[in-house]
């Protein structure tokens, strides 16, 4: 009987699709959002938790990346690689910089600000993650830029821009380095130390542990010979940045998803409503034939739950295919979609429609079947 | 099926509450048999349609008893009575109520299901019914498709295929001109008779008269015997 009474009281399929796309639309709206904090994340996370840094040392008080002014003392690189155990201390500088595409600023010209790094290129620590086209900077004159950067300033490999007035070679586009609001850039300690006018400064110094030296034990020793600096672990370090970034991110994401589950919840409430409302006099038919009611409110349910999980799985695939095609076109944005969001995005999708299906199942049930006499 | 198919006993009810309260029926007393075709005869709001429905189940009455298909209705719970009426009542209504999302056939196998005739056995009385009433060319069209006599023979189709003890019809004909409203009455005379079920048609028309077994006249709530 349930298949019969479901075809019965199914909404007419133009209204099913709409109301889908629209909870699609919501669902498109919190991946999306989800998706553009976990690729920040994840590009913070790629370059300062990247293997072979085992320790951040930074001046006293910063304990992040994103939001340092501070400059380590110009002895403490060369200090720190004398310790016991201390196979290498790489100083990096991390300004921010005006990259242009032209030497002589023009009103037309394009202009980025982007974080610099400059690291002892091309064996010292602290370079780019993951290398796109192109290598890692050699010489004075190279520039390794994120991607998204080199979209946003319309140049590729063996293009010439000028950061901070002085002219640098895109040698190598990376990956992993974009953080939507800025992205990175990469070029030789020097250089970007003499473009920031930071000659002899150092914002870091990454350490890397001689083989066989616990981690731990090493974080104690720099600890104790420099107790005015602070020291972090990899692990330590990557958890502070996520958490810097989570903190503008998260706010934000939050309200807009829950935003898109109030006007999902409500399209749902409305069709499955306008259901029973259109289906009233099927409804007494189907009760004063002897139908049961419990059959029909379950019907009801199931039809707004559906709504839900193709809505829900229309938003899915719409960001999905939206992720794919701006990292083709248009990378300056980056998504990337965690599974669990969209379980999450399902599951809550899925709770709002059973919420959203209990008023009209309420209506349904005072529908009286002696209505059918009266249609 | 030779017993009652449904007896009021002294049956009263009212119709809304305090001094607006109005008695649709009074004292109301009525035996169908099986195989009966009783019209059920009276002007408007002399109670005819609550009648139906107190007979069906569907309202409670205010007083009296009402058995159905040799089970007094009384003593019965909601669930009870829903499934006591899907069993044993078949209806048709002024208009065919048929499902506009359903087809002629599943309109009608719905009915089946609902009685819970096991699916093969519905299907065969579904065709066997279709083919009886001239329908069956129309079984996969929607309700939308169909003239207003062929959704009405639809509707007794629909009232018979799960082989009712009574079926109760609201004014069948009334929306019908007058070959189309013969045809439906010819039809559910012929087939209720066929499977031994009772028929108790509430009626102004007139065409009705020569397939009734007995006419009982309802005035105010009050059935007379003609």
């Amino acid at each position: 009987m349930t298949p019969l009474i479901r075809k019965a009281l199914r909404s007419r399929s133009v209204r099913f699709w709409l109301t889908a796309g629209g909870i699609g639309v919501t669902a498109l709206l919190v991946m999306v959002l989800g998706s553009a904090y976990h690729s920040v994340s994840s590009s913070v996370a790629a370059y300062v938790g990247q293997p072979g840094i085992d320790v951040w040392v930074a001046p006293l008080g910063v304990d992040n990346l994103m939001r340092s002014s501070a400059f380590l003392p110009a002895h403490v690189p060369e200090s720190l690689a004398t310790i016991r155990g201390v196979a290498a201390a790489d100083p990096i500088v991390r300004s921010y910089v005006t990259v242009r595409d032209e030497a002589n600023p023009s009103p037309g010209g394009r202009r980025l600000a982007l974080i610099a790094i400059g690291y002892a290129a091309p064996s010292g620590g602290g370079g780019p993650p993951v290398i796109a086209r192109g290598r890692e900077p050699r010489d004075s004159n190279d520039i390794t830029l994120d991607r998204a950067a080199a979209a946003r300033l319309h140049v590729t490999l063996s293009d010439t821009v000028w950061v901070n007035g002085h002219a640098g070679v895109i040698v190598g586009l990376t990956d992993g380095t974009n953080l939507l609001s800025t992205q990175f850039l990469f070029a030789n300690l020097s250089t970007v130390s003499e473009a920031s006018a930071l000659r002899g400064r150092a914002s870091f110094a990454l350490v890397r542990p001689a083989p066989g030296v616990q981690r731990t034990v090493l974080l104690d020793s720099i600890r104790t010979r420099f107790p005015r600096l602070s020291v972090y672990s990899r692990e330590q370090f990557t958890a502070n940045n996520v958490r810097e970034v989570a903190a503008g991110f998260i706010p934000l994401l939050t309200l807009v998803a829950l935003l898109g589950l109030l006007a999902a919840a409500v399209l749902v409430v409305l069709l499955v409503h306008a259901v029973v409302e259109e289906r009233r006099e099927d409804i007494a038919v189907l009760l004063a034939l002897g139908a049961d009611a419990g059959a029909l409110t379950r019907t009801v349910i199931a039809e707004a739950l559906a709504l839900a999980l193709v809505g829900g799985l229309l938003g899915i695939i719409a960001a999905s295919a939206l992720g794919a095609v701006l990292d083709r076109a248009l990378p300056v944005i980056p998504l990337l979609f965690h599974t669990a969001d969209a379980a999450r995005v399902l599951l809550v999708f899925v709770a709002a429609a059973i919420g959203a299906a209990v008023a009209p199942v309420a209506r349904l049930r005072k529908i009286d079947p002696l209505e059918a006499f009266r249609a | 099926m030779t017993g009652r198919a449904l007896e009021l006993q002294r049956v009263s009810q009212t119709r809304g509450a305090g001094r607006r309260a109005v008695t649709a029926l009074h004292d109301a007393s009525l035996a169908v048999v099986a195989g009966e075709f009783v019209l059920l005869e009276g002007p408007s709001g002399a109670g005819k349609t609550t009648l139906l429905a107190v007979a069906a189940g569907l309202l409670r009455p205010a007083a009296g008893e009402v058995t159905l298909a040799g089970r007094s209705l009384a003593t019965m719970s909601v669930v009870e009575c829903r499934r006591h009426r899907a069993a044993h009542v078949g209806f048709v209504f002024q208009r065919s109520n048929l499902l506009p999302g359903l087809t002629v056939r599943e309109n009608v196998l719905l009915m089946a299901a609902i009685a819970g005739v096991p699916h093969a056995e519905g299907e065969c009385e579904t065709t066997r019914l279709l083919e009886a009433l001239g329908i069956a060319a129309l079984a996969q069209r929607y309700p939308r498709e169909l003239s207003g006599g062929e959704e009405q023979r639809a509707a007794v189709a629909r009232a018979l295929v799960h082989r009712p003890s009574i079926v109760l019809a609201d004014e069948p004909t009334g929306n019908l001109d007058g070959s189309s409203g013969r045809a439906v009455a010819e039809g559910l005379a012929a087939l209720a008779a066929e499977r031994g079920a009772a028929v108790l048609v509430a009626t102004h028309d007139a065409r009705l008269e020569p397939f009734a077994t007995r006419r009982v006249l309802i005035v105010d709530g009050r059935i007379t015997p003609q």
